[in-house]
């Protein structure tokens, strides 16, 4: 059984730094529970004895890369969004134990007048039965009185699972639900099961939150928006997923028909909508510049008026989806309506 | 929650009363389609702050795309060479600044004459076709005062003040709001005989700092608070606006001004209607200004004879600054040699309301000062009876909750805690939040924030006429009284805290400034 506590000299700026870090194999939950503070008592020196957290996250992974690159997410948004992070390895098949590795991270303020952000992250394996009784085993850990985000990367969390009912706010992805096995139909009535029990945020709908943007602001102007009552036809190009989950929002919010919009398979997401009002016919498309790095919108008329907007290309990485996500954790009807369309449109 | 329900926009799809499309995207506040006039577009200010304001909302997102902006100056420069200077303001800017620089154009010409703003008039009716920008208009002032008038009376001659029909017309200014309450007034007039109050957005771009707005919700939004904020548990307030830069290269503008007109009338006034207001009815423009107008009104006057008890004006010597030695006031370039204009102000006010009567507020403001600080700090009073010895306690002071404004922005709640040990010995701790430590976000900057405001319309970081002139009634008398050699200039060295009768004037009633 190693228990070792050990306080890390400072890395390069920039990147979060571990600052304390404890490992236990074969270890009881009270002494992870013991070590947590542990760590905050041993830096308190270097300004880390008090703590300001916004919320815990929990994060379930399976092993996979994707799993992995979604728990250097976790750590990530913990600079900015101070936050008790708790990684789960379940591991049914190995020898009943929990291996536990705790950390206390320090992320610098973006100017000197700042102070560092310390935040916890505790990883922990569990082995045997008690792999499959997560929230018993999570429940100690959650810090009082502040929102619990709960991420299942790599998976449609099954609304069923007691750890979710210590969610305020579920994180899934629907980028990767058509990677999964089963239908896309299936898995959209899934996520809206799950998001009658609390609010839900989507990944992917949040990346796609610039398109979005973009194709909205076209409709600002009051000469544009009489158009949203005339669109004859609305292509959304993309991947599986995100041009199910826009195609599904053009459909809700404009009362569109099945015929009235094509979806096609492509690299990167593109909308237009060709629309037509009092014999004027309106285009009006978001598309992406893969030279320049920038999304383009774009609205033009066949009476010769255009205007177009450019902007940088949104950054896609997991990171900062993850840290948009958890700046709202509330129930998104547009979504809802958004993920029941693009049910129906995957059926 | 509730299940996904099916959507009922039916009638609005029928009516298109609203844009569909940005249903659950309204959290973020977006300016509308429209032109940014701005007068002054070749000076400093426009270089320096407006437009890397402006290509920050761009890359934000919250500019529309049928946007276009249009610099009107005496400087003769081309589209073309204002284009340039736009693209110069910000080396590093996304994609979207040059669909901006492309739909902007110059206007060279004379604010009073009229071949400007006929020009003008031609240029925003030709926007508005090509663009698309809906007759939404936000004139930006941008140069210096004096002219504020005439801009607006030669906008409204050409009928620009008049918003077209669907669209808006706006005014931004810039403090200052006149020299005092008389030419405060006339201004106003001049604008109001124009302009609409309404349509006028005067600038403190105090207001527009996050932290300032944390005022309100550290009070409005906690219910711990705001039961405490009052004269049955405060003894006294004090306000620190404290910098360590002297005037710079504005020497020949702040011999005209001096701390109470530069800082006092205006920012300190800012912060302290904030602290002082009454709960508003609603987080909106009229509820919040119609409070902090109501706090200011109930700031007691100074009559001409108290003035010089209530009030210190001081002006700095060399001295050392953050280990540099700088030179006095008088040696500063552009400043007279006998100078008698005052870079610190030290004032003692008192407020005639159910909340504070008899709890006083003491406002200090200067240049030079050992660390650059805006706070506010409540000092709750005494215990009413002290249980420990005297001797178990000497560490112990009164409860005090200091509001940081700039820099390090947070709160700090002092109170005692028993030093461990068998000995039972109380001594103060902080609390200590701080604003940096809980969000990494850099908050936008000021001129951003007052931008995107005031071209959505919303007034409420905005100072109102009657706010204006409130707090020019507050200062007038000490102006008055100053003015008239009423009252000594003291000297104090740079890199100390002020001079030693702004520490009198506390300690005449057994009180002491604290040390941010």
């Amino acid at each position: 059984m190693a228990d070792a506590l050990t306080t890390l000299a400072p890395s390069a700026p920039g990147e979060p730094t571990a600052v304390q870090t404890w490992t236990n194999e074969h270890s009881s939950l009270n002494e992870v529970l013991t070590a947590l503070p542990e760590l905050r008592r041993r830096a308190a020196g270097r300004e880390a004895g008090t703590r300001t957290a916004v919320m815990t996250v929990v994060m379930v992974s399976d092993g996979s890369d994707e799993a992995e690159a979604a728990a250097t997410s976790v750590r990530s948004i913990g600079a900015h969004h101070p936050c008790r992070a708790i990684i789960l390895r379940p591991d049914p098949d190995s020898t009943p134990a929990i291996d536990a590795k705790a950390c206390l991270w320090r992320a610098e303020p973006p100017s000197s007048a700042g102070h560092p952000v310390f935040f916890e992250e505790l990883h922990m394996r569990i082995g045997g039965q008690a792999a499959a009784h997560l929230a018993s085993i999570v429940g100690p850990f959650v810090l009082a009185d502040l929102p619990v985000v709960i991420w299942l990367p790599g998976q449609v969390p099954d609304p069923a699972d007691p750890l979710l009912r210590l969610a305020s706010t579920v994180v899934v992805d629907t980028r990767t639900v058509s990677d999964l096995p089963g239908s896309l139909g299936h898995s959209y009535r899934t996520l809206l099961e799950l998001a009658n029990h609390g609010p839900v945020v989507d990944l992917s709908w949040v990346r796609l939150q610039p398109w979005r943007e973009l194709l909205a602001g076209l409709f600002e102007p009051e000469h544009n928006r009489r158009f949203l009552s005339g669109v004859r036809l609305a292509t959304v190009e993309g991947k599986p997923g995100p041009r199910h989950i826009l195609g599904g929002w053009l459909m809700a919010q404009l009362d569109l028909r099945a015929r009235e919009l094509v979806l096609r398979d492509a690299k990167h997401v593109d909308i237009r909508l060709d629309t037509v009002s009092d014999g004027e016919e309106g285009t009006f498309q978001v598309s992406r510049d893969e030279g320049a790095r920038a999304v383009w919108a774009k609205a033009s008329f066949s009476s010769g008026l255009s205007h177009s907007q450019a902007l940088p290309l949104p950054n896609d990485s997991l990171t900062s989806a993850l840290a948009a996500a958890v700046s709202n954790l509330q129930a998104d009807r547009v979504w809802e309506h958004a993920l029941s369309s693009a049910a129906a449109l995957a059926a | 929650m509730s299940a996904p329900v099916p959507s009922d926009h039916d009638d609005a799809v029928a009516g298109l009363a609203t844009n569909l499309l940005a249903e659950g995207l309204e959290t973020v506040r977006r300016a509308p389609p429209g032109v940014l006039v701005v007068f002054g577009a070749s000076g400093d200010l426009t270089h320096r702050k407006l437009l890397p304001a402006l290509e920050s909302l761009s890359r934000r997102r919250l500019l529309p795309a049928a946007f276009a902006m249009i610099g009107v100056a005496r400087t003769e420069m081309s589209d073309d060479g204002f284009r340039d200077v736009m693209a110069s303001a910000v080396p590093d800017a996304g994609p979207g600044w040059a669909e901006i620089i492309k739909n902007s154009v110059y206007i060279t010409g004379e604010y009073a004459h009229p071949d400007t703003f006929d020009a003008l008039q031609r240029r925003l009716r030709e926007l508005d076709e090509s663009v698309g920008t809906g007759g939404n208009r936000t004139y930006y002032l941008a140069t210096v005062p004096d002219v504020f008038g005439e801009v607006a009376q030669a906008l409204g001659k050409v009928g620009l003040n008049q918003p077209t029909e669907g669209g808006t017309a706006r005014l931004v200014i810039e403090k200052p709001f006149g020299r005092d309450r008389e030419t405060a007034r006339q201004l106003d007039s001049t604008l109001h005989s124009v302009f609409d109050e309404d349509q006028i957005y005067r600038i403190d771009h105090y207001l527009g700092k996050e932290t300032v707005q944390n005022v309100l919700a550290l009070r409005f939004a906690n219910a711990i608070f705001e039961p405490l904020w009052n004269r049955n548990y405060i003894d006294h307030v004090q306000v620190t606006v404290a910098e360590t830069v002297g005037v710079e290269k504005r020497g020949s503008f702040y011999e005209k001004a001096g701390a109470l007109r530069d800082i006092v009338q205006n920012h300190v006034m800012q912060v302290l209607s904030l602290t002082l207001m009454e709960p508003p009815g609603s987080v909106d423009a009229e509820g919040i200004r119609g409070e902090k107008v109501k706090a200011l009104r109930s700031v007691v006057v100074p009559e001409h004879s108290a003035v010089p008890n209530i009030a210190v004006r001081a002006q700095y010597d060399s001295g050392w600054v953050e280990g540099n030695a700088v030179p006095g006031y008088r040696q500063e370039e552009g400043v007279s040699r006998d100078s008698e204009t005052e870079t610190y102000v030290a004032l003692k006010l008192a407020v005639d309301n159910w909340r504070w009567a008899g709890v006083p507020i003491y406002v200090r403001t200067g240049k030079r000062l050992p660390k650059r600080v805006t706070e506010v700090s409540l000092q709750f009073k005494e215990v009413p009876h002290l249980a420990f010895p005297k001797e178990a306690a000497r560490g112990l002071h009164p409860n005090a909750l200091v509001v940081r404004v700039q820099p390090d922005e947070g709160v700090t709640l002092r109170f005692g805690a028993k030093v461990p040990g068998q000995a039972f010995v109380v001594r103060d701790v902080l609390m200590d939040f701080s604003y940096g430590a809980a969000f990494l976000e850099a908050p936008p900057d000021a001129y951003e924030r007052l931008l995107l405001d005031a071209m959505a319309g919303d007034p409420t970081l905005f100072i109102r006429s009657d706010e204006v002139d409130t707090a020019w009634g507050i200062v007038q008398p000490l102006l008055e009284v100053w003015a008239d050699g009423g009252a000594p200039l003291a000297g104090y060295g740079a890199g100390s805290w002020g001079p030693r009768p702004a520490d009198a004037l506390l300690e005449r009633d057994g009180r002491k400034w604290r040390t941010p």
